[in-house]
């Protein structure tokens, strides 16, 4: 099938033609009909337009709150994939963030800033830091091991997920620290009766990264690295030090998922927090569109891929679908994305 | 066993590759089959193999007609193809290599190895090699995997063996070897088609020869009755254009030395020197080492022996973006492969080096960007609609024009380009030489590496021949000619001006 495009198309010919060759067209169309569904699940009994606004408007941005961290992750993994690589160890090293600023925070005896007598505002402000800087180093380690000690991304990452983890949780038993109430509005700051802070900062983020994707130096390696990285070398592009700051800064916007999620729920659970956030990552950059192979894709199309399996999650679960069979879904709608974007390849 | 290929013609798209060739080999004799790069060599053994189909003509095997739709038919009719790029698994035993895909299974289902390596050492008998068949192909040296190529030919009953260029790979000792083992099947009444660049093996090894040249067949004859020489001149034949277009312009100081510079066995104790404003060629055949010597020196490589010099300054290129830094450009061979990055537009790919220098307030700018290029679009006569269309629009030339641009962006003070007129149709190939004297006009040093001689002699000063990682010469002016560069790379000596035809060798 081939759709040409020309002059004084029709609709349908133009939708036709968008639809095949513009993957983020036909992304956002699948988003725009699942949003669609969503609002007629939720259904229309309402007394008022008001109250029927209030409702949808609160279940929309409960959905896109409860999936910010993954959407913050899944930019860095959209790098991280067009570089031809891959990060399993993203929700270990949430881990090891939040459990990093829990100490530090801890207004028990045990916390770190409170031994020194650090408290209030420049307390939170230096366990952000440092738990941004805690996430950096563990991403530039990983980095570090593929690079340098030349392991392949799958290995490297399968390793340190299970290093990272299995060491938070070593040092972390027995222990709750408790978070200070005064950390929480960072993420839980209410507009009218909407909690947005998560939301607004992954909108940030993922305009900042949209920008270093398309407009620096640095990101338009990633692409040339992901896409032919012998050439990107005779090209005079120092491959090493462009990948290690892939992961350093997958690294970096993990440690901002972790402080998110810790502000949010006020304590965590070190042995499962986190745990498949690599897969919903991966699962959501796939469904952007891309490509696995190394050397396409986009970060719009990443928050859309977020976008589309949260609001399906949600969708499935309005529509009462058993938890266990929603998984199934995720599953097919990742397929589905992968045999999408091979129709297009094949054009 | 007797063959004859008759009357075969094959042509891709509107290039004519075989017209009308004759080819013939009888049982127990070694055929040499020859010509330039593109001659027509591979097609003519691939319609053989059965890996091509011909347009027209007949196959003709002990007075049967055959048809090969595909190499197993090709096959099963006895004939083994022996590819230039070995078809072992490194990971697999020897037996297993040999009975891939006809493995021998005992009446449980399970492989009958003591069979397998029974049956292998017969043929390594008959052949007279001692290899142990549980031995695993990636311990082997070149040459005897070379060895089991043809042992697993034989194996299939392979009457007649085709051999792609078998002695590229191999070192002198090595050779040796595969060349006792081809006496040896002589004896047997094997055929062999022993396709090589080396004219000395050919003279060594060979009964008789059958030269190609662009498709046409223009020679067959005894070895016995002619010298390397007479064969090179078959090759290369007289009538194709090869004046220089080298045009009248002063040198200027030297800009970049190499000595005595060696990496294993790529090359060995290289020494040269190039000034500003010169065109200097390095050639050779396949696998001379001029690419990884050029590599070298393009920081892909840092572990050599010997010295590069930069204006008279001792340099230790460690990457290629340090190379870039110094004020090296190199255009690689291979396009695809290393030339562009498919997934990005036109105009990303004519400045992927200059990035860093189109930075404004942390971003690339997009003005900045097209301005480089543009220049270079004119510069170059690059013909493109949208400098954002897909770089996998533009013909081969084109292409090859970005690439090319994409280095003068960074205005290099030594340009070296290896095959700059690979997969390039002939009106971007006279625009590329064009170009290439351009740039020495304005007074850049540039380095051609190629293995068409009359690429060598058409746009450059003076020429290096290699051979097996040496410079076997230097050759400038009226000895610059193709004769002379064949005969250079073919291990052989220049001919002097004057000398008598039959002087030398």
């Amino acid at each position: 099938m081939e759709v040409i495009k020309e002059k004084g198309m029709q609709f349908g010919g133009w939708f036709k033609y968008n639809w095949i060759n513009n993957l983020l067209f036909s992304t956002a169309i699948i988003l725009l009909v699942m949003l669609i569904l969503q609002t007629q699940a939720l259904g229309f009994h309402y007394d008022s337009f008001g109250d029927w606004f209030a409702a949808w408007s609160r279940n929309l941005t409960n959905v896109l709150r409860n999936n910010a961290g993954i959407g913050i992750i899944a930019l860095g993994m959209t790098f991280v994939i067009i570089s031809g690589g891959i990060d399993l160890a993203v929700g270990s090293t949430l881990v090891a963030v939040g459990a990093a600023i829990m100490v530090l925070m801890d207004t028990g005896p045990g916390g770190l800033l409170g031994q020194m007598g650090i408290t209030g505002f420049p307390a939170y402000a230096l366990a952000v830091i440092l738990g941004m800087g805690t996430g950096l180093v563990l991403g530039e380690l990983t980095g570090f091991l593929i690079t340098k000690g030349k392991i392949p991304p799958f290995i490297a990452t399968l390793g340190t997920m299970q290093l990272f983890r299995s060491v938070t949780q070593h040092f972390m038993q027995g222990y709750n620290p408790a978070v200070p109430k005064g950390f929480l509005p960072l993420a839980s700051f209410k507009f009218g009766n909407l909690m947005l802070m998560p939301i607004i900062y992954w909108l940030i983020i993922a305009v900042v990264m949209y920008i270093v994707a398309t407009r620096t130096v640095f990101g338009r390696q990633v692409y040339a690295i992901g896409s032919n990285e012998r050439t990107a070398r005779l090209s005079g592009i120092n491959v090493i030090r462009v990948k290690r700051r892939v992961y350093a800064l997958m690294g970096f916007l993990v440690s901002i998922a972790a402080i998110i999620q810790v502000a949010r729920i006020g304590s965590m659970d070190y042995a499962n927090a986190g745990a498949g956030y690599e897969l919903d990552a991966i699962a959501a950059v796939i469904v952007g569109g891309t490509s696995f192979a190394g050397g396409k894709g986009s970060m719009i199309g990443t928050v859309l891929g977020v976008m589309i399996i949260a609001v399906m999650n949600n969708l499935l679960n309005l529509w009462g679908v058993p938890p266990f069979l929603r998984e199934a879904f995720k599953g097919a709608i990742v397929i589905a994305a992968v045999l999408m974007q091979r129709k297009e390849k094949e054009l | 066993m007797k063959l004859e290929m008759l009357n075969i013609v094959k042509s891709f798209g509107a290039n004519d590759v075989l017209k009308d060739v004759n080819f013939s080999l009888e049982g127990g004799e070694v055929c040499a089959l020859l010509g330039e790069n593109g001659a027509g060599k591979s097609t003519l053994m691939n319609i053989l193999g059965g890996v091509v189909l011909a347009d027209s003509g007949r196959i003709i095997i002990d007075g049967q007609e055959r048809h090969f739709n595909k190499p197993l038919d090709s096959l099963d009719a006895g004939i083994g193809f022996i590819h230039q790029d070995l078809n072992l698994i490194d990971d697999l035993a020897v037996y297993e290599n040999m009975f891939i895909n006809h493995e021998l299974k005992k009446r449980n289902g399970l492989l009958d190895i003591s069979t397998m390596c029974d049956r292998c050492e017969e043929i390594f008998e008959r052949m007279d090699v001692k290899i142990d068949p549980k031995t695993m192909v990636r311990e082997l040296d070149a040459s005897y995997k070379q060895i089991v190529e043809i042992a697993r030919a034989l194996m299939m009953e392979a009457q007649i063996i085709i051999m792609d260029e078998p002695t590229t790979s191999l070192t002198e000792p090595e050779i040796e070897r595969v060349f006792a083992m081809m006496e040896n099947l002589k004896e047997q009444g094997v055929g062999m088609v022993f396709i090589s660049h080396k004219l000395k093996e050919v003279v060594h090894i060979c009964d008789r020869y059958t030269v190609l040249r662009d498709g046409d067949m223009v020679a067959e004859g005894m070895v016995k009755d002619v010298t390397v020489n007479d064969l090179a001149k078959f090759m290369v034949g007289h009538e194709v254009r090869t004046e220089s277009l080298q045009r009248e312009r002063s040198l200027g100081e030297e800009v970049l030395r190499g000595e005595n510079m060696s990496f294993q066995r790529c090359f060995k104790d290289v020494s040269f020197s190039l000034r500003a404003g010169e065109v200097l060629g390095f050639t050779g055949l396949l696998g001379d080492g001029r690419s990884e010597l050029f590599r070298t020196v393009f920081g892909c490589n840092t572990e050599y022996r010997g010295g590069i010099y930069l204006d008279g300054k001792k340099m230790r290129i460690k990457s290629p973006k340090h190379a870039l830094e110094l004020g090296i450009g190199y255009l690689p061979r291979n396009r695809k492969e290393n030339g562009i990055i498919k997934d990005m537009n036109i105009l990303e790919n004519g400045t992927v080096v200059i990035w860093p220098r189109l930075v404004r307030r942390f971003l690339i700018n997009r003005n900045l960007q097209r301005e480089k290029f543009q220049a270079n679009v004119d510069g170059l006569r690059i013909k493109l609609e949208n400098d954002t269309d897909r770089i996998g629009s533009l013909s081969g030339g084109n292409q090859q024009k970005v690439v090319l641009a994409k280095w003068l962006s960074a205005d290099p003070k030594v340009l070296i380009l290896d095959n700059p007129t690979q997969g390039v149709d002939v009106g971007a190939k006279e625009d590329i030489y064009d170009i290439i004297l351009d740039l020495a006009d304005a007074g850049m040093a540039v380095v051609v590496l190629s293995s068409e001689a009359q690429e060598i002699i058409r746009v450059c000063d003076r020429a290096l021949v290699m051979y097996h990682g040496e410079i076997r010469g230097e050759v400038s002016g009226d000895v610059m000619t193709e004769e002379n560069i064949m005969r250079l790379a073919t291990g052989g000596q220049v001919k002097q001006i004057g000398e008598a035809e039959h002087g030398s060798n």
